[in-house]
């Protein structure tokens, strides 16, 4: 009877795709989010920004600070500063003790199921601190490790440095007693995501910009070219422009803003702002302001498609006859925005181009040139291979057209090659490429012969995460 | 809550709007009732009639089968491509029977168990795919004595090979990580320098830069030469041998020198480009006229061609297989008269084909004999001939058969061509033929024959039997036949005559006359057994002369001039015979011995005549 009946969900989950789940963890930390998620997914669990807020208890010398994260709790409190853990011109860790607190709220406070503890201590019996936000665990240390049962997977920027590499393994090792441990670059989880051993990568990404060259499932290190020209640079230029548009445009960022009536286009802008009864910081500011010119970026901005540059006299004429698009702020001015939108972007790939702001950028940082330097520092017989594979990923390579204008640019670089790009459509594919990636590789059922085991790291110290994840 | 309030609520307006997909939703089949007549349900109209009909089956199946929901369990597992097996990772996995169970008992127990557990925890079933590259490993004593370079040292060559194992022979990875630092100089290490120089700021001595190709011809030429101390080249199987022709044949200058070409093609502007595009397209247009051009030419030459034979022909060379050849060229030349309209553009057709099929064969051993020579040419230590001359062509499909070509006489004779009119079934040995000749002889004939052939000295037995000599010592032995056949009848008469003779004798004792009537009796009967006895054409000769001998004389004293006439016709005659069969013999005899023997053959006709001619008298 039963062999008539058979039912499906009781089956051996069948290995035609190679998997073999161990319910490892993958964290992926970027300059702008922080993802973490079980491997097998395909989007991480839990997305955080990598800025964290810090709350000053106390005055002067007495002063205590407490770290709180989670997009949440960054909202308008006094004595609140906004930091990121990450360094602005490399996206690697800056902060350690910060990294490992935001690490372990992601993948212990978010991801792992809440284990029953003793009242004493679970907190409900103390008084309520604060009754927003997630409160760092400060008492990880005299728990039982809190990652005992799982593998971890973590991502790195292609030219971390060893140290700091040492440093991540002996956080998961030490601290969270994970089983297993790797160490993944980001353009080889990207083109893993992508389905591809061998690829260009062109990472788009918050605080950088990076062209990585990938051969059967590794960094090229010689390829490796990073840039800053990326979405905060991007964010740069939207706030020269506004700064020198006419009438010159405040930013006003959302949490000021109480209440607002519509007004006409151009027209100054009729609102009332909130008073707050402490002083707001300027990082707190800053990070709000970025907010909102993150959603200018993705509703105005667009990238000039090509062929040839945006400066090419014709094409900005083209542009002003098209209709443009129209951004409200948070206090209801609200503008259209016709060819100044392609403007702002084309320093990306023209630096003659690129609008005078805090960082200026040489020819060497365009993206092309990236991609130049990236492929002749490859062997000539994997440049075809390359330029056939091209992947491109990160949040700023969401711009509208920037694909056709990486395509323009590429034809124009390479005549006569075959150049094809992997441009996945869904926005979370591209953003979370890297953690996809990561995902991939921690569920293969060949990838467990790979892990450094805890084992390992006891005989070998720190440093066998040089030797193995190469 | 009625209609009008939900409306009211939804804000739509209050009539219309929603009856309309009300009265659609009747125009929807509807679901028919089994069990229930057409008619039946068509009372109903519009309003389908209210039946719920009772399905059974969904309870029914839900709980009749209801079997225990699976177990599952996180179980270890470990894999055994893994260097450190201590790591257990855990999957999820439907629990069997028998697992439960030991689980179950071994609950209660305590870690003594644990260890014996992990020998039967399952391996990974990934862990198959672990394969590993094979990289030379050499000892110390091997690299002084074998791989010594001017331009690696033995410390840059272990970095090398490190690479290479650790990237599993990815090249552009390999090239990619190089970094190697030479090690600073003895005494700075150990020496009186170290405490001054921080060893970390002690300027190094840079490591030459090296390119893909440096590396790359580095590491075969010692790859190659530890296959050599591993196992000489002549012991290499065919796959190995290749390899190690590959690894120390490989040229640095040639790749770089192609990857610098590659790199220019890459570099190129999007006219020149297009250009090459288009001269690539002319090329290829040129290329396919030519194809065609040479197969309009091929065609043409096999119609002016004489058959031009890829195959053995050694098939052909006995008579017998010339005869098969006949007959097929004969059915050939049938069928195409036949079906000469398609046979037309001489495409290939089955009976053309034929000859061919059956010469497939001895291809064999021309093959076998190639091996041979290339095995001896591998022991010597180049091989490279293998390759190209391994296999005899062999036509990679029958093409038309040419038709064959009528020979000349000369040709005839060159190629040994004979025409019979008619050939004996099955083959045969030409000496057999001889031999048939001489036994169907009588016992004493035989004798006699073999006495005169060894007064010749002929062996009675040919030792090269060759058609010209087969068909001399055929009309040799009729010779000889016919001068046994003389010689008995000779000696008849030679008898008879002494009868006579005596008869006479005795009669001229008793009655002198009526001397000449009896010669005249007796030339008769030497006429009439000349003429009974003597088939050869040479002997016709001495017949008449003796006849008109005897004619002329008509007297008892024999004609030297008679005689002697006789004698020069029959020694020409004899000489030639004995011409015609020299060149056969010469090969075999020495010459002086074939000239004894025509003279001694000449001597003997000579005397034979003189014999019978003295017989007539
Ligand atoms: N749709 C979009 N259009 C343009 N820029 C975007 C879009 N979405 C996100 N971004 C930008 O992408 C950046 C974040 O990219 P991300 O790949 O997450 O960075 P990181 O990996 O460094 O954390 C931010 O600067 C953000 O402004
Ligand atoms: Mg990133």
């Amino acid at each position: 009877m039963s062999s008539q009946h058979p039912l499906p969900n009781t089956q051996q989950p069948s290995d035609v795709y190679g998997g073999d789940e161990v319910s490892a963890l993958v964290l992926d930390a970027g300059y702008c989010h922080t993802r973490a998620g079980f491997a097998g997914e395909d989007v991480p669990k839990s997305v955080l920004p990598s800025f964290y807020g810090s709350l000053k208890t106390g005055d002067g010398d007495a002063a205590t600070y407490r770290d709180i994260f989670g997009d949440e709790c960054l909202i308008p409190r006094a004595d609140f500063e906004v930091k990121n853990y990450m360094s602005r011109a490399e996206s690697i860790v800056e902060d350690w003790d910060a990294a490992t607190k935001m690490w372990e709220h992601v993948l212990i406070k978010r991801l792992q199921p809440e284990k029953p503890t003793p009242p004493s201590k679970n907190g409900l019996n103390d008084p309520v601190p604060d009754g927003e936000g997630d409160v760092a665990m400060d008492d990880v240390e005299d728990q039982e490790k809190p990652l005992a049962e799982s593998p971890l997977l973590m991502t790195e920027a292609p030219w971390n440095t060893g140290k700091a590499r040492e440093k991540v393994i002996e956080i998961a090792m030490e601290s969270w007693g994970c089983p297993a441990f790797w160490l993944s670059r980001t353009p080889v989880l990207a083109a893993f995501a992508a389905g591809k051993a061998s690829a260009l990568v062109i990472d788009v990404g918050g605080a950088n910009t990076s062209v990585t060259a990938i051969h059967d499932g590794m960094v090229l290190k010689r390829s490796i070219q990073k840039s800053p020209v990326g979405g905060l640079w991007l964010s740069g230029q939207i706030r020269s422009m506004w700064d020198n548009n006419d009438p010159k445009i405040d930013i006003v960022p959302s949490y000021m803003v109480e209440n607002k009536t519509p007004v006409d286009a151009g027209a100054p802008a009729q609102a009332k702002l909130r008073k707050f009864p402490y002083e707001i910081s300027q990082s707190f500011r800053t990070y709000e302001e970025e907010r909102l010119v993150t959603e200018f970026k993705e509703s105005v901005v667009e990238v000039w498609r090509g062929p040839g540059r945006y400066s090419n006299p014709g094409n900005e004429d083209i542009v002003r006859s098209q209709p443009g698009r129209v951004f409200e702020m948070p206090n209801g001015s609200n503008q259209m925005w016709r060819e100044q939108r392609f403007r702002v972007s084309e320093g990306m790939w023209d630096e003659t181009a690129a609008l005078p702001a805090a960082e200026s950028i040489t020819k060497a940082q365009t993206i092309p040139e990236l991609i130049k330097a990236a492929v002749n520092a490859v062997d000539v017989d994997l440049r075809p291979n390359l330029l056939g594979n091209i992947v491109i990923t990160g949040g700023t390579s969401l711009l509208n057209g920037f694909g056709d204008r990486l395509n323009n640019e590429l034809m124009a670089m390479y005549p006569g090659m075959k150049i094809k790009i992997h441009a996945p459509g869904l926005t979370t594919e591209r953003r979370f490429s890297a953690w996809l990636g990561g995902s991939i590789l921690a569920s293969l059922g060949t990838f467990h012969q790979m892990w450094i085991s805890r084992k390992e790291y006891e005989e070998n110290g720190a440093g066998i995460v040089e030797k193995r994840c190469k | 809550m009625a209609s009008h309030d939900v409306r009211d609520v939804l804000n739509l307006p209050h009539d219309g709007a929603a009856r309309p997909a009300k009265k659609l939703k009747t125009n929807v089949p509807r679901p028919s009732l089994k069990g229930l007549a057409r008619e039946v349900q068509n009372l109903g109209g519009d309003n389908p009639i209210a039946i719920v009909p009772e399905i059974s089956s969904f309870k029914k199946r839900r709980f009749g089968s209801r079997k225990p929901a699976a177990r599952w369990e996180l179980r270890p597992f470990r894999n055994s491509a893994r260097d450190d097996q201590s790591l257990h990772l855990r999957h999820w996995r439907k629990q069997t029977e028998d697992q439960a169970r030991t689980q179950e008992s071994q609950s209660g127990e305590n870690g003594a168990e644990q260890e014996s557990k992990s020998e039967q925890l399952d391996d990974s079933t990934f862990a198959k795919f672990n394969v590993q590259v094979d990289i030379p490993q050499y000892s110390d004593d091997q690299y002084n004595s074998n791989l010594i370079s001017r331009y690696w040292t033995k410390d840059e060559t272990d970095y090398l090979f490190g690479l290479v194992r650790d990237f599993d022979l990815r090249w552009p990875l390999i090239w990619d990580r190089y970094e190697y630092k030479p090690k600073p100089p003895e005494q700075a290490r150990n020496g009186e320098g170290a405490g001054s120089m921080d060893p970390r700021t002690a300027v190094m001595p840079a490591g030459r830069p090296r390119s893909l190709e440096d590396l790359k011809s580095r590491y075969y030429e010692v790859a190659a030469k530890m296959m050599v101390v591993q196992k000489p080249v002549q012991y290499m199987t065919q796959p190995e041998f290749q390899l190690h022709e590959m690894m120390a044949n490989f040229n640095p200058v040639a790749e770089t020198q192609r990857k610098k070409f590659a790199s220019d093609a890459m570099s190129r502007s999007r006219e020149e480009a297009q250009e090459e595009e288009l001269l690539l397209i002319e090329v290829r247009r040129i290329l396919a006229r030519q194809e065609r051009l040479n197969q309009e030419r091929r065609e043409l030459y096999h119609r002016l061609d004489y058959p031009q034979t890829e195959q053995d022909i050694s098939a052909f060379k006995s008579s017998a297989g010339l005869a098969t050849l006949l007959q097929n060229l004969m059915n050939v030349d049938k069928t195409k008269k036949r079906k000469s309209l398609m046979e037309a553009n001489g495409v290939n057709t089955p009976a053309s084909a034929h000859p061919s099929d059956r010469l497939g064969h001895p291809n064999s051993t021309p093959i076998s004999e190639n091996r041979r020579e290339s095995i001896a040419a591998s022991s010597t230590g180049h091989r490279d001939s293998i390759g190209g001359s391994e296999r005899p062509e062999r036509p990679a499909k029958k093409g038309p058969q040419p038709a064959p070509k009528k020979l000349s006489e000369q040709e005839e004779h060159i190629y040994g061509v004979v025409h019979h009119d008619r050939l004996p079934s099955g083959p045969t040995f030409r000496y057999e033929r001889i031999n048939k000749i001489l036994t169907t002889k009588s016992n004493a004939q035989h004798q006699r024959i073999t006495n005169t052939l060894a007064e010749l000295d002929i062996p009675s037995r040919l030792n090269m039997p060759t058609r010209a000599v087969v068909e001399e010592m055929e009309k040799l032995l009729a010779s000889i036949g016919v001068l046994l056949d003389t010689r008995k009848l000779s000696d008849k008469l030679d008898a008879e005559i002494k009868l006579e003779k005596a008869k006479k004798a005795e009669r001229e004792k008793t009655m002198a006359p009526a001397q000449t009537g009896k010669a005249a009796e007796s030339a008769k009967v030497n006429g009439d057994a000349k003429k009974d006895g003597v088939n050869g054409t040479h002997s016709t000769n001495g017949d008449s002369t003796s006849a008109a001998t005897a004619e002329k004389t008509n007297g008892d004293v024999p004609a030297t001039n008679g005689s002697t006439n006789g004698e020069t016709n029959g020694n020409s005659d004899t000489t030639a015979n004995g011409d015609g069969a020299a060149p056969g013999d010469k090969g075999v005899r020495p010459g002086s011995s074939s000239n004894n023997r025509k003279r001694s053959v000449s001597v003997l006709s000579g005397i034979s005549d003189k014999s019978s001619k003295r017989q007539k008298k």
